[in-house]
Formats: structure tokens, sequence, C-alpha cells
């Protein structure tokens, strides 16, 4: 069954996943309303080519469509899919060692439309982040790029959000240590 | 959209299911079950513990020239110690893993585990059920030596002035004990420290210290209770006979 954009968007959160347990079409909805924030965070956090990225995501909505059952409506939906992209990218990252350029990725992060000047901006965020460990890396990201708060980023890395504030503070200062070398 | 498009051929041509939510239950409930059962293992481990401190004589084998650690240590089971260490550290894990375990710190997570051992151990062992529960394992695995029977063969050394059995006879100043090993002993009570704990009466399981002067012969220098369960009702009766005679 064929499920518009228009019907889509009618829906809430709740409503897309209770309805895409009976009906399979309704996915369709998690798919467009999250994919491309999903595929700029996996640009984010590691340094995957276009077409790797793509094949994460694909990966990552199979488990998510997998695990739809372990929903838990006291967490909000985009934790539920951006812990298991998550997972699926650091676990990619991890199996492949991959050594991407830091070009390939910034390419990939920046459409055609930005500003020079943003994209200059984002060269050298993300020229920073890069040279940070992977877990000051991804919750900076979380954070300030895909603006969540301590609970969500809680909920996506599974920690504790006492822990999600000090590592926050001690990234900022990574951050702030490495751009001034 | 065609991105979509191949993942839903790809779940319809290889009949990919979705995982049942009673399987998510079910890995929810088992590690809830499995932090509870390794809590109540903990706490039995624990109140063990709690029997054997309570039944080392820590100020008797100092003065015997023990030190208090090594009184301890010759009395305490370790697999105790090591099953206590070992199901604490199951519970952290296991609560770890339930559902929201990843919302606790490491303290909290210890902090639970480790209170809530301590405070049903405690529990346990105040209910009288650590004694029984260590005897009726020590009764089961034959590879295991009670803590009743390492005390008894620290207070069956005659040679070294410790000596401990059940009473047969009392008459006067002498009392007639036999050793756990059955041999009966004569032993000169009449300038020995007894106190009121004690029950010079025919059955009545007591410790000696004191000197040995020959082969079945004892000179007291101090009697106590063996310790352990009925003690306190003991006391109890011990005293109320005494307000009776007063009376």
């Amino acid at each position: 069954m064929y499920i518009s954009e228009e019907i889509c968007k009618s829906l809430d959160d709740k409503e897309i996943i209770s309805r895409s347990l009976e009906n399979m079409g309704y996915f369709r909805c998690v798919y467009l309303r999250y994919e491309k924030s999903l595929k700029r965070y996996i640009f984010k956090i590691s340094n995957f080519s276009n077409d790797e990225a793509d094949d994460i995501l694909q990966n990552a909505f199979l488990n998510i469509w997998k695990n739809l059952n372990s929903y838990d409506n006291s967490m909000k939906l985009s934790s539920f899919i951006y812990r298991i992209v998550h997972n699926e990218t650091i676990s990619r990252w991890r199996k492949t060692n991959a050594d991407h350029s830091l070009k390939e990725a910034i390419i990939n992060s920046h459409s055609e439309e930005e500003p020079q000047e943003e994209i200059n901006k984002s060269k050298y965020i993300q020229n920073i982040l890069n040279k940070m460990p992977q877990k000051y890396k991804e919750i900076l990201v979380l954070k300030f790029l895909e603006n969540m708060d301590y609970e969500e980023i809680s909920n996506i890395l599974k920690i504790p959000e006492g822990t999600v504030a000090t590592r926050i503070n001690r990234a900022k200062k990574s951050f702030v240590k490495i751009s001034k070398i | 959209m065609a991105n979509f498009d191949e993942l839903l051929k790809k779940i319809q041509n290889e009949e990919i299911k979705q995982t049942p939510k009673w399987q998510f239950d079910l890995m929810n409930i088992s590690s809830i079950a499995f932090f509870l059962l390794f809590v109540v293992i903990g706490a039995i481990s624990f109140s063990i513990i709690l029997f054997s401190i309570q039944q080392t004589d820590f100020e008797l084998l100092s003065h015997m020239g023990h030190s208090k650690l090594e009184a301890f240590l010759s009395i305490l089971p370790f697999i105790w110690l090591v099953l206590l260490v070992a199901f604490v550290l199951g519970s952290i894990y296991a609560l770890y893993k339930s559902k929201k375990g990843y919302k606790f710190t490491f303290t909290k997570l210890i902090g639970f585990s480790v209170g809530l051992s301590v405070l049903f151990g405690t529990m346990f062992f105040i209910g009288g059920g650590a004694g029984w529960f260590e005897n009726a394992f020590a009764l089961r695995a034959g590879f295991y030596e009670s803590i009743q029977n390492k005390k008894e063969k620290i207070w069956q050394n005659p040679d070294k002035g410790n000596i401990a059995g059940y009473i047969q006879n009392t008459n006067g100043h002498i009392i007639e004990l036999k050793d756990f090993d059955g041999k009966l002993w004569e032993i000169d009570i009449d300038t020995a420290f007894i106190p009121p704990s004690v029950f010079l009466e025919k059955g009545e399981k007591i410790k000696v210290s004191g000197k040995i002067i020959s082969d079945n012969k004892f000179n007291a220098e101090g009697l106590y209770p063996w310790g352990g369960k009925g003690m306190r009702n003991k006391m109890r009766r011990k005293m109320k006979r005494q307000r009776q005679k007063k009376d």
C-alpha cells in the first residue's frame, strides 16, 4: 500500500509507528521524515562516502523495521532511530577502519546552495571534529549540530544523563584545545 | 525515494519479519529476573559471611596469640566470599543490561546491587537463615567444610589450651566433657571464669580454655558457651528461672 507524503505529514511519530506495525506501507513515513537528517548525521560522525552512507542507512532502516516492536513510547522516536543509525555507523566504522579523506566527507555534507561563508565555517568545524576522539565528536554533533537535549542523547548513546553532561564539557574543552593548535 | 523502494523490495523478497514483541518483553523480564536472582544469591553469601563473623571468637582467639584477621580467615569459607563478589558483579551487569539500565551511573549500579544484597543478607542472617542454610549446604556438598566444622577443629586442640564438647556430668568443681572425637575429659573448673551465659547442664555444648594436665585431665581458666542458634532463648530461660527463685 502506497502512503502519500501528505498522509505522512498528518501523522505524529507514535501514530506512524503503531500504523507501521500493522501496515508496512506506513514505514515509508519514517523514511521520509528521517532520511535526510540521518544521512547528515552519518556524515558528521564519520568520513564515509555517499554510497557507503546510503548503504549504512539502508541497513539501519532494515534494523529499525526488524526492531519496531522494541520501540518504547516513553522515548522520542528520533532517539530510537538515531540510536540504531549511530550503532550501525560505529559498527561499520570499526569493521572497515575506514580511512576516508576529510575532503570527501566535507563534499558530501554540503549542498551547492549553501553560501561560501557557511561552507568555510562548516569545513572549519568539521576539520576540528575529525581530529577529536570519536566519543567527544559524536556527543558534540548530537548536542550542537542535531540540537538534541540531554535525555535524547542519553537514549541514543545509552549512557546516563550525568555522563552526557560531563562528556559534553570535556568535549567542548577538547574542541577549544584542538582549535587553538 | 528509490532507496525506500529498494528497502521495501528487500523486506518483501527476503520475507524479513519483525522481531515479535514478546521476545523483547522476555529479554527485559529475564534481565530483571537475573538481577533479582543474583541479588538473592549475593544476599545469602553475605549472610553466611556475617554468620562466620558471629561464630569467630575474636576476643578468645586473639588471647591465644592469633590476630583478629587470622581468626576470621581461619573460619571464613572462602567460597561465600567468591560467590558474593561474583553475584554482586552479575547483578550489576544484569541491571545494566535491563531496559533502562543505561540510565544508572556506575555508582548507582553498584549501590543498588550491593545495597540490596547487604540489606536482604542482613535480614536473612537476623532471621537465623544463614546458619541453617550453611549447615544444609554442608550436608549436601561433600567438598565443603562447614563453619561449625572449622570452629570445632580450632577448639579441638588441647595441647594449645583449647577444648570443646558436650558436658556429660557435673560434680562440684569437676565436669566431665566429651570432646568432638568422643574422648572423655575431666575438667577442673574451680578457678575458672564462668560467664552467666554458660549453662553447667548435661548435654550443654561449651568451649574451655586452659591447660592440659594429663592425658584426660584439663585445668580450665575459662568456660564459654559454644554460641549460635538458640543462645538468646537459653539466656532468657535462665534469667526467668533466676527471677522465679528470687521471688
